[in-house]
């Protein structure tokens, strides 16, 4: 699982709504990937980044989109390694709200909630 | 036409004509393809072909995402007049194929080795290339094992494809070959390509014949009487030699009653086979048309929320590469499929998969660009999930504005219909008939002579599976396509986004 990824869920058990977002990251093994580096690609990205989740699961991230970032190649390399670069192979994911715990397993989260669980 | 010159270095300078076949419902995808992806003139679609002229090479026509195979198109002419009672005279129209016009037969040969010899020397160059400049050692000997693979999964493939081909004719159609009992080798001794065995004289040539009889024909002849009457009048008129086993070129002929149709098989292996995909769940084409609808573009977010094997996501991020894709689905084994498709296509640095139900999607609110999905079918899908719950969760995740395309079995269709009567509040915007979606169902536009009968029956198709789509929610459906499985037909949807639910 990316970091991108994990910038995108969201807990889903019943009753918790907004308030389950970000997850909280817990990862026991962690691969670092080599990724082809397209600059175009990393920009159009950083818009949709929420960039507390990023800040609270990793460690070495800029504070936040800096002017002019689409042309900053440095920070680009950096948003991109962050972003596309980690891998979290086995860890959980947590819901800030519920305490739930979803597991991750070979690179996969597993988000399945039993029936009582869900929202619906 | 002439000798390609050296150091032109790139294409025929005229256009050659082509035909595809076409999966039955897909025709209108083709010929959208043909057009941007080639730049084709003359475009025309008649009873399961396509037809058009472009100055593409090897490399460009081997990209053709929608298409089951392709040929380089000798003759096309009106069909055999099957109405007169003596055989014998049908076989003489059927020798006049062969002997009328030998400059058709020959123009498209030597079209066909100039597109071989184009490909060839563009091997020997890269190859070429690669000795002057230092690379590491033993880089030959990395890619040719990849090669062999890919070599072996066409073959699988291709006998596969072929069993799906004949299934998704809608004639009964006898397939036979000259002098044999009528199977097909599934040979691949070279990378795509018909081996041409270097630059043979045109008496060396060897052939074979692969029939094909639909329609009044089929009654009277079969494939195979078919086959040998041409190939003895190929033999005869040409000098060339039958090989069934390996052969030099191809031939192919498809007579029904609608067109008489001769030409040569581009590539061995189908294009609706991919050498990238190692297991197919969804059949690649309609994956990739699915795609194509979806108005995917750089920096989009796009999911498939039941992506099985991955299919619908290797086709979209081998056409769109710069955009996040993200698979999810409720099955380990599933997953597991996708997950080795991903590594064998070299793509899961770029597509992410998740363990989620469609149903309780763990994503914000309007989080998502574009989704697109093959809905399963039938019983065998037992999460007792109905098709309403599924498009009201996507509904959700999805930006105003949004795409979504969904592959749908003519249940989840008429349940979707039953909508309307039910009471599901409609879109305020209401007529489908202002939507420009409808322009998109509609034919391109060419006018042609015989295809104008055959077009416009699938205008109506389109049109009137439209008719038929209520919005869904804030969901307005743009497009809609009827399209064969094989056994079954289904339906694929687009829908758009057009206002917030104010959640």
């Amino acid at each position: 699982m990316k970091l991108l990824t994990h910038n995108l869920l969201s807990s889903h058990v019943r009753g918790v709504g907004p308030r389950g977002f970000p997850l909280r990251l817990q990862a026991t093994e962690v691969r670092i990937n080599p990724v082809e580096f397209n600059p175009d690609f990393v920009a159009r990205m950083i818009p949709k980044v929420e960039w507390a989740a990023l800040l609270e699961a990793a460690d070495t991230v800029p504070k936040g989109p800096i002017e002019g970032y689409e042309h900053d190649e440095k920070f680009l390399r950096q948003m991109h390694h962050v972003l596309l670069e980690v891998d979290v192979l086995e860890g959980t994911l947590q819901c800030p709200e519920s305490g739930r715990l979803f597991p991750i397993s070979r690179g996969i989260p597993n988000m399945l909630l039993s029936d009582e669980e869900t929202e619906t | 036409m002439a000798a390609l010159q050296t150091g032109s270095g790139s294409r025929p300078a005229a256009g050659a004509r082509f035909f595809c076949t076409a999966g039955r419902g897909l025709e209108p995808f083709l010929m959208r393809e043909v057009r941007t992806r080639l730049a084709a003139t003359q475009v025309e679609y008649i009873s399961g072909k396509v037809f058009f002229t472009t100055c593409s090479d090897l490399n460009m026509l081997k990209k053709l995402k929608s298409a089951e195979r392709l040929f380089l198109l000798i003759k096309k002419q009106f069909p055999l007049n099957v109405s007169s009672v003596s055989k014998g005279k049908i076989f003489n129209e059927m020798q006049r194929l062969v002997n009328d016009d030998p400059e058709s037969w020959l123009s498209a040969i030597s079209i066909w080795k100039n597109l071989l010899e184009l490909d060839a020397k563009k091997d020997k160059l890269s190859q070429r290339d690669a000795n002057p400049l230092k690379r590491k050692v033993g880089e030959n000997d990395i890619t040719n094992p990849k090669k062999l693979k890919t070599e072996q999964m066409q073959e699988l493939q291709e006998s596969r494809e072929c069993q799906l081909e004949k299934q998704m004719e809608e004639e009964t159609v006898e397939h036979g070959g000259f002098l044999t009992s009528g199977e097909k080798p599934p040979e691949a001794s070279q990378n795509d390509v018909v081996k041409a065995a270097g630059t043979p004289d045109r008496k060396d040539l060897t052939f074979r014949v692969s029939c094909r009889c639909s329609g009044t024909l089929a009654k009277t002849f079969t494939a195979q009487e078919v086959g040998r009457v041409i190939g003895i009048a190929l033999m005869k008129q040409y000098g060339w030699k039958a090989d069934l086993r390996n052969p030099n070129l191809e031939i192919f002929i498809h007579l029904n009653d609608i067109y008489s149709v001769v030409g040569i098989p581009v590539f061995r292996v189908p294009l609706a086979s991919r050498a990238y995909i190692k297991t197919a769940g969804l059949r690649s084409t309609i994956a990739w048309a699915m795609a194509s609808l979806a108005e995917i573009k750089a920096g989009a977010f796009v999911l498939d929320p039941m992506c099985g094997l991955g299919t619908i996501l290797l086709e979209a991020a081998k056409e769109w590469p710069d955009v996040y894709y993200v698979g999810a689905d409720v099955s380990d084994s599933q997953l597991l499929g996708a997950c080795d498709n991903l590594k064998a296509a070299g793509l899961q640095d770029r597509i992410e998969l998740l363990k989620v139900s469609v149903i309780e999607l763990p994503l914000p609110s309007e989080s998502v660009d574009i989704i697109i999905s093959d809905i399963p079918f039938g019983k065998k899908f037992k999460l007792g999930k109905d098709i309403k719950n599924i498009l009201q969760e996507m509904e959700r995740v999805l930006h105003v504005g949004g795409t979504i395309v969904l592959l749908l079995s003519e249940d989840h269709h008429k349940r979707l219909q039953d909508c309307e009567q039910s009471g599901i509040p409609l879109n305020s915007k209401g007529s489908h008939t202002d939507e420009p979606g409808i322009e998109k169902c509609l034919n391109p536009g060419e006018k042609t002579d015989l295809s104008d009968t055959v077009s416009s029956s699938s205008e109506a198709i389109s049109q009137g599976g439209l008719d038929k789509m209520p919005p869904f929610g804030s969901l307005v459906p743009m497009e809609c396509y009827q399209v064969s499985l094989g056994r079954t037909d289904a339906f694929i949807y687009k829908y758009r986004k057009s206002h917030s639910l104010g959640l």
